[in-house]
């Protein structure tokens, strides 16, 4: 029987706010132990919470980038469970009346992935065991975090990959987390079942935690979906739990401790008051929102002429994408720009974080400048790519490289002149080509072009060399 | 009596009749030998009092004027964050424990020169009506050693009834002010919810409390509200105090004022109560008052509601003793869960446990619903209730507490039993409203009985001025002094 | 009716130990005191909706850096500290 997979996610992001969630502290990352706390965030009797306006803002921002119903009226609620990574035993989050509700991110396939709610809540401390002995930093606790929560409408590993880049491609565009993984500024949970393909009930689903990698979330989902598969082949049955993935074996692992009793009993924070957003306050937001990554593609493909992949590629990273349109804004030909860009400028930019960062020496209207020389027939694509090639490397402009003589083209005479010099430095090719070789000749032009630094124009130089050789 | 106690203490600094360190240390030598019998400091601080006191000679001496609480010898409740200095609600699980920041309430005094003698003695975390609960022991009654001082705040109202404070600020969550207040023969003010910041106070039921004064007489109840109440950014439930000063108005005429009582509250009230309490509108009535009778059924849920919904949050505000970041640690555990398990059943007492575990259950899956949702649903329509009533009157009048102060002992046997001693100060904190309890008279016993002034939110003012021309009218007849502590 | 499996499931939720000696004791207290809760179900009227007291909403603070609190005060009321870390050792 074929099995198909059926996985939601939990996703949480950390806000790129200046203080924590509470307090004042900052909200830095990679600081000694217990140098970013307060009487508040490490929960000292008697403290109280204060909400950070920017919490909000930044958490409507991304229900608005993701097609979410804003909710006016809005309240913070006490997750109760004890942990000694979590100072107060209970976690400040949203439970029945979250800020961002009825959402999805589309698929470059088309298909929507909903998604059911995004609450903000606090992020917890970090506990270090070493030989059994437990270290406690307080350092992350009372993080802003968002709770990105969707649907199970996820189907393969290539859609649930997708759906983890979208978030991350909006977010980032957006500006509210620089959502980097590996510092756990971004972090999944997935859930995920399987069921015979064509059934349209729900399987018993297994919860993956903490994943902070996409290859480790292609490589788990994989996993899981097997094992489980296995499971119902053999007779057996998935039982619902959390589940650790090791990446070193390769294999998910049944997580023991905080999970035992998980009642939360949750009820509203009474140190907190109602959150409540006009209509007006949520359309200046909307104002705040950039054209997303996949609206550029679109652009890019129907207005500039770029082709999808290209498209894509560019319109992925906000830095690329805005050095793209400020380059290519009134060059005749946009996909020029493009060719440069995809080509040569990625070449030095060898991982995703080089793209995200985008440094390089040349300015976009330096750019535009090499371009526009092409555009006008001043200078060749050969020269105009040794060129950008120096350009790359110095940060200088084009006219460092590319001289008045470079952009003049050849007056009749010197062409003359060097077609006759041509014609005497290969007289193979030019006997081949008496002998009815019509080929040879192209390496006789190619001789001028090369001498004239590509400023001959090879028509008028084939022309004049055949009339030589008559 | 209608001069209070810290005008007398300030004009006595102020004509240099005494100086401050020396009225300092009067307190402290009488703290020495009274505390022996009342109980009421759990913590002495000669240190800090006699360096502020020496501030404010200072001031005297370049003949500066002095701000009314300036050089005033006080105290606070146990629950009070002060930095540096011992903060245990009087809990072993807190032992030891000195925070490292002021709560906004001690900020402000302390910014003022409040001369703060020690810490006084509450019932654990603030949970019970007679300081028994307390890690330390109990407080004494001023007016008779064998009875309790009354609670939570009862080493306050011990202290300031006992004359070894001039006043103190406790809290109020279901009565913790006013029910020890009235027991003690003394007056207790608790105010608005929102009125006085609780950032600092350590939370028993976070939307209850409410830090307010506890003092001899009317004045000098207004004069520290005046001076604790405002808006504060680090409590976001905070306002603080509208209109002026409540001293303004103080003595203000009350004729035509209309002073409601609400039958309910007199149900199950013992005769001595209820006789003191006809004598007082008997009092309003010669002022010029009127009195109006209502009902307020509402009222019957009023105590099953407070305990739902006050524990439910205890429980949560509770969570956070675990061993690790302050307070008291276990000496033997296999790992980090059992370390907090063993550090919170051996750290809280058993009334602690019993309200942490009432809490749990009222909130826990399959329960909230018929429990705390319901509760927080019957708070709505008391809140409403009272929305109502002060439409037909200005204030309400009531009994503090249904008894006097009851012998050591009795209060802990029956759970039940103590907590329907709250059944007349819990409806104000379910709805938030400022409520005073001012002596109005003894019993054949000469325990003192009191009675309550209820205003509708935010107004302090009215009450206070209610409260101020009844106890200047009926005087000494429901004003004692005990035979402990200064007199000067 | 409270039964000691609820009484001791509440503890765990808790993070409470109710030595064996003192179950039959607390169940019996819980028990008359949830009685004395349910009192409010016999209530006719639902009751109305209830948000916070005096209705407030939005206090906010602005996200502006304050410096935080020196580890030494942070770690001060600390039982036992390591390497600027709260610190739960191992027992045996």
């Amino acid at each position: 029987m074929k099995y198909e997979m059926v996985a939601g996610f939990e996703t949480h992001i950390e806000l790129a706010t200046n203080t924590k969630i509470f307090c004042s502290c900052t909200t830095e990352f990679g600081a000694d132990s217990n140098t970013h706390c307060c009487p508040i965030c490490i929960g000292l009797p008697g403290t109280l919470p204060k909400l950070n306006r920017q919490v909000v803002k930044y958490a409507i921002m991304a229900g608005l980038a993701t097609n979410c119903e804003i909710a006016n009226i809005s309240k913070m609620d006490r997750k109760n469970y004890c942990y000694p990574d979590l100072p107060k035993a209970y976690q400040i989050s949203q439970y029945d009346k979250p800020l961002c509700e009825h959402g999805y991110v589309q698929l470059s396939s088309g298909k929507k992935i909903r998604l059911t709610r995004i609450h903000i809540e606090e992020d917890a401390g970090k506990l270090i065991h070493k030989r059994g002995d437990t270290y406690v930093d307080y350092n992350r606790g009372g993080v802003p975090l968002i709770e990105i929560v969707s649907e199970p409408d996820i189907r393969s590993v290539e859609e649930a990959k997708e759906y983890v880049e979208k978030l991350q491609q909006i977010m980032r565009y957006i500006g509210i987390s620089d959502c980097k993984m590996q510092e756990g500024s971004m972090r999944c949970d997935v859930n995920i079942s399987v069921r015979p393909e064509g059934s349209t009930e729900l399987g018993t689903r297994t919860e993956i935690k903490n994943m902070n990698s996409i290859t480790f979330i292609g490589k788990a989902m994989e996993y899981e979906f097997g094992r489980q598969v296995d499971l119902i082949e053999s007779g057996g049955k998935v039982e619902q739990q959390t589940l650790r993935y090791d990446d070193v074996t390769n294999t998910t692992s049944s997580m023991r401790g905080k999970e035992d009793a998980n009642d939360y009993r949750y009820f509203r924070d009474p140190d907190l008051v109602t959150i409540s957003v006009t209509d007006e306050e949520i359309d200046e937001l909307r104002e705040r929102i950039p054209e997303l990554p996949f609206q550029k593609q679109e652009r890019y493909v129907e207005e500039l002429g770029l082709n999808e992949k290209d498209a894509q590629n560019i319109a992925k990273y906000r830095n690329i994408a805005e050095f793209f349109e400020t380059a290519s804004d009134g060059v005749k030909n946009p996909k020029t720009v493009a060719n440069f860009i995809i080509g040569q400028i990625f070449r030095r930019l060898e991982t995703e974080s080089d793209k995200e960062e985008f440094r390089i020496a040349t300015t976009a209207e330096q750019l535009k400048e090499l371009v526009k020389l092409i555009d006008d027939g001043k200078i060749k694509n050969n020269l105009a790519k040794s060129t950008l090639e120096k350009m790359l490397d110095t940060g200088k402009g084009v006219k460092e490289f590319v001289s008045e003589s470079d952009m003049a083209g050849m007056e009749e005479n010197a062409l003359n002149e060097l077609c006759r010099k041509a014609v005497e430095a290969n007289p193979k090719a030019v006997a081949d080509y008496k002998n009815g070789k019509q080929k040879a000749i192209k390496s006789v032009v190619g001789f001028v072009m090369k001498e004239s630094r590509g400023r001959a124009d090879a028509a008028a130089a084939e022309a004049k060399i055949l009339e030589l050789i008559g | 009596m209608a001069e209070g106690k810290i005008k007398h203490y300030g004009k006595l600094l102020e004509n240099k009749e005494i100086s401050c360190k020396e009225l300092t240390e009067k307190f402290l030598s009488e703290i020495e030998t009274a505390n022996k019998d009342l109980n009421a400091y759990v913590k002495v601080t000669p240190e800090t009092a006699l360096e502020t006191a020496k501030k404010v000679d200072e001031k005297i001496a370049k003949g500066e004027k002095l701000s009314p609480l300036e050089g005033i010898p006080m105290t606070l409740k146990d629950n009070i964050s002060t930095k540096g200095i011992e903060t245990t609600c009087c809990s072993k699980i807190l032992e030891g424990y000195a925070p490292i920041y002021n709560a906004t309430v001690w900020e402000t005094l302390s910014s003022e020169n409040a001369v703060l003698l020690g810490k006084t003695n509450m019932d654990e975390f603030a949970m019970g009506s007679s300081c028994e609960t307390s890690y330390f022991g109990g407080a004494a009654n001023p007016h008779n050693i064998n009875h309790v001082a009354g609670g939570s705040s009862g080493g306050v109202a011990s202290a300031v009834g006992g004359n070894i404070a001039v006043y103190g600020l406790g809290s109020d969550t279901g009565g913790s002010i006013r029910q020890p207040a009235s027991f003690c023969g003394i007056v207790g003010l608790k105010p608005t919810y929102g009125a006085v910041s609780r950032y600092g106070l350590i939370a028993y039921a976070s939307s209850f409390d409410q830090i307010g004064p506890i003092t001899t007489t009317v004045e000098d109840s207004a004069i520290v509200f005046d001076a604790i109440s405002g808006y504060d950014k680090m409590d976001s439930t905070s306002q603080g105090r509208k209109g002026a000063p409540t001293v303004d108005s103080l003595k203000n005429d009350i004729k035509g004022l209309k002073i409601g009582i609400a039958r309910e509250y007199l149900d199950g009230v013992r005769d001595d109560v209820k006789l003191a309490i006809e004598k007082a509108c008997e009092v309003y009535k010669s002022l010029g008052a009127e009195i109006v009778y209502f009902n307020l059924p509402a009222l019957k849920y009023a105590l099953p509601v407070y305990y739902i919904l006050a524990c439910a949050e205890a429980s949560s505000n509770l969570g956070r003793y675990d061993g690790i970041r302050y307070g008291y640690r276990t000496s033997s555990y296999r790992d980090v869960n059992e370390m907090i398990c063993k550090t919170r059943s051996e750290g809280f007492g058993g009334e602690v446990k019993r309200r942490i575990l009432l809490g749990t259950y009222v909130l826990s899956a399959g329960y909230y619903d018929a429990y705390y949702k319901k509760a927080q649903n019957l708070r709505g329509s008391i809140v409403n209730a009272f929305k109502n009533a002060f439409k037909s009157c200005d204030v309400i009048l009531a009994p503090t507490v249904p008894m006097t102060a009851f012998e050591k002992g009795n209060a802990i046997s029956d759970p039940i039993e103590t907590y329907l001693t709250d059944i007349c100060t819990v409806p104000v904190n379910i709805a938030g409203l400022p409520g005073i309890s001012i002596p109005c008279g003894f019993n054949d016993k000469g325990m003192p009985i009191g009675m309550q002034l209820i205003g509708d939110t935010f107004c302090e003012s009215k009450i206070l001025n209610a409260a101020w021309q009844y106890e200047n009218a009926a005087g000494s007849d429901v004003f004692k002094a005990s035979e402990y502590g200064v007199k000067l | 009716m409270v039964t000691h499996e609820d009484v001791l499931a509440i503890a765990r939720l808790s993070k409470l130990y109710i030595a064996a000696e003192e179950l039959d004791d607390m169940t019996k207290a819980m028990d008359d005191i949830i009685k004395f809760a349910d009192t409010i179900n016999n209530a006719s009227e639902e009751g109305v909706e209830f948000d916070n007291i005096n209705n407030l909403s939005n206090a906010f603070r602005e996200d502006e850096v304050v410096p935080s609190y020196d580890r030494e005060e942070i770690l001060r009321n600390a039982n036992d500290i390591d390497e600027g870390h709260f610190l739960v050792r191992k027992r045996v």
